[in-house]
């Protein structure tokens, strides 16, 4: 039986692996390049004004009219202790999530990319201040460098603790 | 005297006369209860009903021939009592139209009722049966088709009503039925026939609709049978359930057509081979005598009550809601296009033209958008009805209860809550408001009481007025309770309507009874609860001794929130309207700051604190200088607050939408509004900025 438990559990570690196969969103982040799963994406918008929503999280940049549908706004430069910027090129990547639609700030969308799992190498300990286990992997494609998100994980998992943080510490 | 039985009623109302209002309302409810409180056959019921009726509408003065009504009420429980003697199927009321006319109308449409292999079978196999049967009945046959009519004070949307929820719920039944045929030990499928026949049964007896009613109740009874386990639901029987579901649809598709012609009622071919049928159903014996006969028309006539009763489709609220989001879109996307520089500045006039043509559209779909969850209040109105009733009796009261308006419609959403708060304000006036008969004696009133709920149209709203005749409210005496209770400091400054609103603060005057407000305010905080929560408004008129009246003031729906914009620094909110009671720029000497509470204003004598917008959501580059900026005055009676703006920017609709999944809930606002230039603007959620900013003591409420 724990010969099958192991062959099993084989079998599911080798298809988790192979599901980072595929295509990915890249866009820049302070001069680092960023990817992210093309089917979380949901359209690219430019940047536009976003209304600041009084205590929230800082890198929760406002909120934007969406067609008619208010949706969140991330700042992910924020979010991972970058500097702010003002760059000309930001733009808004709208991502879906499950039933939630998102918006996050980036600096500049750069391509789509075709990612084969042998181009994608597991996350080292510490990469760019950005915690690993928001990271899907490394992709080592075309010769530079791009940090995979694992974007369901940076956008909720940190929100969550943060917004907890500064409600309680409004109260106190 | 309050009559106990049908022959007790009948000899009060022999002595009374259509002036007796008071008597004629005991009578009335005695007659109420018997009728739905199961005390009388269901063959005399809808006759008793009809009779109550009837009364009702001679008390409230509705009848415009009160004579003839009243002999129409001693005919309607002639008939209840003759009923119970011939039992059942005797009890159809003889037609009142003439005869010639149903028969003509049977001449023109030969056969069409009744196909000729299906009323064969039945004929034959209702003899074996009645044989079974022990009591002399009718002879199954001999009347193929017996006219009937239409009650005469029918409520025809009521009857729309009924036949599309009954249509509803034989279609259930049909498919329960069909579940139960597969697995015969299903109880849920027992259940939800029953339940189906036994709702059809209620309003048809309600109606007046004897025969549907009787016929109801034949088919409850055989399902009870089979849901006590008294019997199998054997195939015999299965097809028995069928087929009274099959005659169910041919009543209702009867009294379809006697609403679209002339009110003549016919009875489905069939009709006493069934109720025979079922009242005798024998299971030992069943399979012999009930073999699968064809079963009466049902497909068209299914068909045909879909086509000319007002055809309704359920669409799911979230879907429905999309729409109405989306058609809010458009009206805002168009404003934009049509407001475009480019346009002003437009040299085609051509296009001009083609725009404002499209706007006249899309304002006209935004107005079929909101219609579509429209619902007329007669419902929740008639609930009340009940919840007068009850209350009455209870408390030993005589209360005349009327309603106008209730075609009015309002958001299917606003209705649910908007019940409660009805419920809790009617029980109030009549516990409370309403004084006891001898009471109203001395003060020279009549014995019996008013209350009365108007709907109407105001200025964009729908007002729902609630106006009763008792002992009205005393300022002074709520007042110094209230004081007492530490409500409020001091009653100077507030209007009358504030004062008699604190009737609704929670705690109020629940800690010991007081004369003439005895007990009020119990329950009733639910009242203002619920009306925060849909933005309604209620203001209160009382003249002691004379009666109160209730006015409240309801948007027509929550899908668009009135609002007006103000400005704070570079940012822009919205706060609703109908928190707002005035604004104005303060004058040195009205500031002032009190040791522990913040800075304060003084405005007519009533002191309150101001919130700083800007503090509050920390916002850069607003007015810091108070005497610079507007104060807005919101929330209400003791808890007033000003808010310190920048500047109004005007008053707009706006629709609210959540903020987002992802950002959760945003203390101190409510929700985003898409705005004029299509940015967002928050809407402030006045009592949660009230709540960040005040000392903690004060949230305990």
């Amino acid at each position: 039986m724990s010969d099958a438990a192991t062959a099993m559990a084989e079998v599911r570690a080798e298809s988790a692996a192979k599901a980072r196969a595929g295509k990915y969103l890249t866009f820049f982040l302070s001069g680092e390049e960023y990817g992210l799963e093309i089917l979380k994406v949901s359209e690219i918008i430019g940047m536009q004004s976003i209304t600041r929503v009084p205590r929230t999280p800082e890198f929760v940049r406002g909120v934007i009219n969406l067609r008619g549908k208010v949706i969140p706004i991330t700042d992910l430069r924020i979010k991972f202790g970058m500097e702010a910027s003002t760059a000309e090129e930001s733009c808004i990547i709208v991502v879906q999530l499950r039933d939630v639609q998102t918006g996050i700030v980036v600096d500049k969308v750069s391509e789509v990319v075709a990612l084969a799992e042998a181009e994608i190498a597991d996350s080292p300990d510490f990469a760019n201040g950005v915690q690993t286990d928001l990271l899907l992997g490394i992709g080592k494609a075309g010769g530079r460098v791009k940090l995979l998100l694992d974007i369901e994980k940076v956008l909720a998992a940190h929100e969550v603790v943060q917004l907890a943080d500064s409600t309680t510490a409004q109260a106190a | 005297m309050i009559p106990t039985s049908l022959n007790d009623a009948v000899a009060l109302l022999m002595q009374l006369e259509v002036t007796d209002t008071g008597d004629l309302e005991v009578l009335r409810d005695a007659l109420t209860a018997m009728a739905f409180e199961n005390r009388v056959s269901p063959a005399e019921q809808p006759h008793v009903a009809r009779a109550a009726r009837l009364l009702g509408t001679i008390i409230d003065g509705n009848s415009t021939n009160a004579r003839s009504d009243l002999d129409a009420v001693s005919h309607a429980l002639d008939v209840a009592l003759n009923s119970s003697v011939s039992n059942g199927v005797a009890a159809i009321v003889e037609p009142t139209v003439p005869r010639e006319k149903s028969r003509s109308r049977v001449s023109t449409k030969p056969r069409a009722k009744t196909p000729a292999k299906s009323r064969a079978p039945i004929a034959d196999a209702a003899p074996k049966i009645s044989v079974q049967n022990t009591t002399g009945k009718r002879k199954p046959e001999a009347r193929p088709i017996v006219g009937e009519t239409l009650p005469q004070d029918t409520d025809l949307s009521l009857l729309r009503d009924f036949l599309s929820e009954a249509a509803e719920y034989i279609a259930a039944s049909e498919v329960a039925l069909l579940e139960l045929e597969a697995n015969p030990q299903d109880t849920e499928a027992v259940n939800t026939v029953f339940r189906a026949f036994h709702t059809v049964k209620g309003t048809a007896a309600f109606l007046g609709l004897t025969h549907i009613a009787e016929f109801a109740h034949e088919a409850e009874t055989l399902l009870m049978r089979v849901r006590d386990r008294a019997i199998n639901y054997g195939p015999a029987c299965a097809d028995l359930s069928l087929r009274s579901v099959d005659m169910l649809k041919a009543l209702l598709g009867a009294v379809e057509d006697a609403v679209a012609g002339d009110g003549a009622l016919l009875l489905p071919t069939g009709y006493h081979a069934l109720m025979l049928a079922l009242d005798g159903y024998n299971p030992a014996a069943d399979v012999l005598t009930v073999e699968c006969a064809p079963t009466l028309e049902a497909t068209p006539r299914a068909t045909r009550i879909e086509s000319t009763v007002e055809a309704t489709i359920r669409v799911r609220t979230d879907r429905l809601d999309r729409l109405i989001n989306m058609v809010g879109e458009l009206v805002i996307a168009q404003t934009m296009i049509a407001g475009d520089p480019h346009m002003a500045n437009s040299q085609a006039p051509d296009l001009t033209r083609k725009v404002t043509h499209a706007g006249k559209i899309v304002r006209e779909l935004q107005e079929l958008s909101m219609s579509m969850r429209m619902v007329p209040l007669r419902a929740t109105f008639q609930k009340l009805a009940r919840v007068v009733r009850d209350t009455a009796s209870k408390v030993g009261k005589s209360v005349a209860f009327a309603t106008d308006g209730d075609e009015v419609e309002i958001d299917r959403n606003l209705v649910d809550i908007l019940s409660d708060p009805l419920v809790h304000m009617v029980r109030n006036a009549v516990d409370h408001g309403i004084e006891q008969p001898e009471e109203r004696d001395r003060a020279g009133k009549s014995r019996t009481g008013s209350v009365r709920l108007s709907a109407y149209h105001s200025s964009g709203n729908v007002v729902v007025d609630l106006i009763d005749d008792g002992g009205g409210l005393h300022r002074d005496r709520i007042a110094n309770k209230a004081i007492e209770q530490g409500l409020i400091e001091s009653d100077r400054g507030m209007s009358d309507s504030e004062v008699f609103n604190l009737i609704f603060a929670p705690g109020f005057s629940t800690a010991e009874k007081v004369t003439d407000i005895s007990g009020r305010g119990v329950g009733l905080d639910v009242v203002r609860r619920n009306l925060e929560l849909i933005r309604g408004q209620l203001d209160i008129t009382s003249t002691p001794g004379r009666g109160t009246k209730f006015s409240l003031r309801l948007p027509l729906t929550l899908a668009v929130t009135d609002g007006m914009l103000v400005r704070v620094g570079a940012e822009r909110f919205v706060i609703p309207l109908t928190q707002i009671h005035m604004s104005f720029r303060p004058e040195p000497e009205m500031l002032s700051t009190v040791v522990g509470q913040g800075e304060m204003v003084i405005l007519r004598g009533a002191l309150m604190p101001i919130v700083r917008l800007h503090r509050t959501f920390s916002v850069r580059g607003a007015i810091e200088n108070p005497l610079a900026a507007l104060l807005v005055i919101v929330g209400d009676g003791s808890q007033r607050t000003a808010l310190m703006v920048d500047e109004l920017l005007g008053q707009q609709q706006v629709v609210a939408k959540p903020l987002g999944d992802g950002l959760g809930r945003v203390p101190g606002f409510s929700g985003g509004a898409i705005l004029g230039d299509g940015r967002v603007g928050l809407i402030l959620d006045v009592r949660e900025t009230m709540s960040l900013t005040t000392p903690a003591l004060k949230l305990a409420s």
